[in-house]
């Protein structure tokens, strides 16, 4: 790296990139209402999100019930996972940290897996979606404070990995137990929903999950400029006059929301949080998470809906599990982007 | 005139454990404090609570007339910024969004830079020579270069005061002087206070107005380079051994404290570096006739040389010339400098001429003709142009005195 070439890091090819982003998402996502087992025109598309089709018909019916609603999941499912990533990543300072990784997913997990397999609905006839959000949410929380309470002790940001690891492994196995222990059908379901999928999500879901979602992701731009200064470190953060401790508490506030928002719904889906942030500091070559923050957003909507439309097409009318898309396309490129010699 | 920072009964250290007792500090506008000490000492400690990083054991850090930790964060930061030694890990960034990092405090919610801010952050990176790395990514540059854009990023804060931590320490010699001068002429001219640590002693002495020295939990002297530091504090201080510390050169020199075994006629500035090659080479070395007031005394004497000497200004006395004479009867071999020759040292040249008529081996410096006019064309004479050939002619003595040893049995 001697030759200390000048980044063209010039407005017009960030502009670009955001077209392209954008572009991408609106395809995709007319993609994935328009195909599957019924082909569906954009005219007809169109006539439904406008309230111009018939209520009646089988074609506004699909449209209406099923695709749009899993659609709409993947957009905000993708661009929470990936601002959870960044915020993280961020906040451990390292660039393979993730919701996945570090055990979050799984504390999630686990305590979806309390709610719909143990039925401790603590007084509640039915497990309400908000229920499900809060138990998602309680789980991501537990496992992040195991995280932090090691923090406080262990200052070696590997060990803290390999502590968020054994918590996600821990939550996992007891998980296991208590599948063991439920009925068959809730079984059946549970495992489903434990493989990662945007399917089945009703427009409450979708009310639900939007409604926590997207003030997060405003409040993730507001945090910009101190995750800037975060970057370069605790100290220099300080010494610029950056509320550091403040920021941190509103980093795992954040990502703890949007991995609970994600988890509860759609179940543990890998890899988005860890490859989107590192695709976007390569397209965009920058560290600045003014840019990040956008364009993760818009990178994870594209990745998740994309995976997403795979899943439910490639081996149609079989549906494969949308963790192992989101692996199989996001291991390569997160192994390819650390080998590259431009270390990140 | 008002401290820009000072302590008041501060003790230093992490949580409850004690560092170092009692560290006082007055720093005035454009005062350059420089602390020094082995490492381990608690340098960085002291500086990281100057800087309001660490919270004092005991005491109080003032900034002005404020306790340091009741001015408000983004208040302190346009008065006081800081230089680490931690190494920054920013990928995917260039030199110049390093040094717009600095604007912070002043830029709102979204830190977005003004024109007004673009043209600070050039001027800062012009102030340190940083202007060309503008675009380069930071983790390309090289060390010094690296150091060069942190400072440029600290004074984008635009502070009456900075701290910086070892910013010398990994430089090449070239780098250290820049970032010295730089340092340098920011308190002179523009009036910035500097507080730093550092490893190089000679540096501190020659760019500081105050040294404070550390040492085992105490702040062990404070004051005027030219009045604290001398060649046994120094010593001290870094516990050094094997070598002494000259304050008058500021060099370091290595002992050589063997028995004498060969002698060099030396004077100003000549010997010095024929010293030096033969305590490398493993002789124990005498050398004289030396006036106290030459540069060869000084540094024979930090390496611990016998030194036949004189005091300044005053001819050379017989019993002086004695001594040197038995030294040189004795010595193996004797090297001319090639010193220059003047009415007060002439004694020198009649000692060398004395051991040449003995048949003692004698390497000149001199020119041959000049060996020939000065020893009368003596045969023991040889001359010598440069370190190497000095090297190769003793190597070659070495060998004829084994085969002569051998011829007579010794081996």
């Amino acid at each position: 790296m001697e030759n200390g070439r000048e980044k063209g890091r010039s407005p017009a090819v960030t502009t670009m990139w955001f077209t392209i982003l954008v572009a991408g998402v609106l395809v995709v996502f007319l993609l994935n209402v328009g195909v599957g087992s019924a082909d569906i025109t954009v005219g007809q598309i169109l006539e439904v999100l406008f309230g111009k089709a018939d209520p009646s018909d089988k074609i506004y019916l699909i449209i209406w019930r099923i695709r749009l609603p899993r659609a709409m999941a993947s957009l905000a499912g993708g661009a929470a996972l990936a601002i959870s990533g960044l915020l993280l990543q961020t906040y451990f300072s390292n660039p393979i940290v993730e919701p996945y990784v570090l055990g979050i997913s799984s504390g999630s997990s686990l305590f979806v897996g309390l709610v719909m397999l143990g039925g401790i609905t603590f007084g509640f006839r039915r497990i309400t979606p908000v229920f499900l959000f809060i138990g998602a949410f309680l789980g991501a929380m537990a496992v992040m404070l195991i995280i932090l309470l090691a923090a406080t002790r262990v200052k070696n940001i590997v060990t803290l990995l390999i502590i968020g690891l054994m918590a996600g492994y821990l939550c996992s196995a007891v998980t296991s137990i208590l599948s063991a222990y439920a009925e068959r059908e809730q079984i059946a379901g549970f495992t489903m929903w434990n493989m990662g999928s945007f399917s089945g999500f009703t427009w409450l879901h979708i009310k639900i999950m939007y409604i926590i979602i997207c003030p997060m992701l405003l409040l993730a731009f507001l945090l910009a400029k101190p995750l800037n200064a975060l970057n370069m470190g605790d100290e220099y953060a300080r010494s610029m006059g950056i509320p550091v401790k403040g920021t941190r508490y509103a980093l795992i506030f954040l990502s703890s929301v949007l991995v609970a928002s994600v988890t509860a719904f759609a179940g543990p889906v890998s890899f988005i949080g860890l490859a989107v942030p590192h695709i976007c500091r390569i397209l965009f070559h920058t560290a600045d998470s003014r840019l990040l923050i956008p364009s993760s957003i818009l990178g994870g909507a594209l990745m998740a809906s994309l995976c997403d439309f795979v899943a439910r097409n490639i081996v149609s009318p079989v549906e494969l599990p949308l963790g192992a898309i989101t692996a199989i396309i996001g291991a390569p490129i997160v192994v390819f982007l650390l080998t590259r010699k431009e270390k990140l | 005139m008002n401290a820009v920072i000072h302590t008041d009964h501060l003790d230093v250290g992490y949580e409850d454990k004690t560092v170092i007792r009692d560290v006082e500090i007055h720093a005035l506008k454009g005062q350059t404090i420089c602390l020094i000490g082995p490492n381990g000492a608690g340098k960085s400690t002291i500086l990281r609570t100057l800087s309001g990083l660490l919270a004092p054991v005991q005491g109080t850090v003032y900034i002005g007339k404020t306790d340091i930790h009741h001015v408000k964060p983004d208040d302190l930061a346009r008065r006081m910024s800081v230089v680490l030694t931690e190494k920054l890990n920013v990928h995917m960034t260039t030199a110049y969004e390093i040094v717009s990092m600095g604007r912070m405090p002043y830029t709102g919610f979204f830190g977005h830079l003004s024109k007004e801010d673009h043209a600070i952050i050039r001027d800062c990176m012009r102030t340190v020579g940083a202007e060309d790395l503008a675009q380069r990514d930071y983790v390309s540059l090289s060390d010094g270069e690296k150091q060069k854009v942190l400072i440029a990023r600290a004074l984008a804060q635009q502070p009456s005061l900075i701290i910086l931590d070892e910013p010398t320490s990994h430089l090449d010699i070239k780098h250290k002087i820049e970032v010295v001068r730089i340092l340098d002429r920011l308190s002179g001219k523009d009036g910035l206070t500097v507080i730093l640590a550092l490893h190089d002693v000679d540096i501190a002495v020659k760019c500081c107005q105050i040294v404070m020295m550390v040492k085992n939990g105490r702040v062990v002297a404070q004051g005027r380079p030219e009045d604290i530091i001398t060649d046994d504090t120094i010593g001290r201080l870094y516990e050094i051994e094997g070598a002494c510390y000259n304050s008058v050169l500021g060099s370091l020199e290595i002992c050589n404290e063997r028995p004498p075994e060969v002698f060099v006629a030396a004077g100003a500035g000549t010997g010095t570096p024929v010293f030096r090659l033969l305590s490398r080479m493993g002789f124990g070395v005498a050398t004289g006739i030396l006036y106290e007031n030459d540069v060869d005394y000084a540094v024979a004497h930090s390496q611990k040389l016998t030194v036949i000497s004189e005091k300044s200004f005053t001819p050379v006395s017989s019993k002086q010339e004695a001594a040197a004479g038995e030294y040189l009867a004795k010595a193996r071999f004797v090297v001319d400098s090639g010193f220059p020759v003047g009415e007060y040292n002439q004694v020198n040249l009649r000692l060398l001429h004395k051991a040449a008529l003995a048949g003692i081996r004698i390497f000149s410096f001199r020119s041959a003709a000049d060996i020939a006019r000065l020893f009368d064309g003596s045969r023991s004479v040889t001359s010598v142009a440069s370190a190497a050939q000095l090297q190769e002619a003793i190597a070659g003595l070495s060998a004829c005195r084994l085969e002569t040893d051998f011829a007579q049995g010794k081996v």
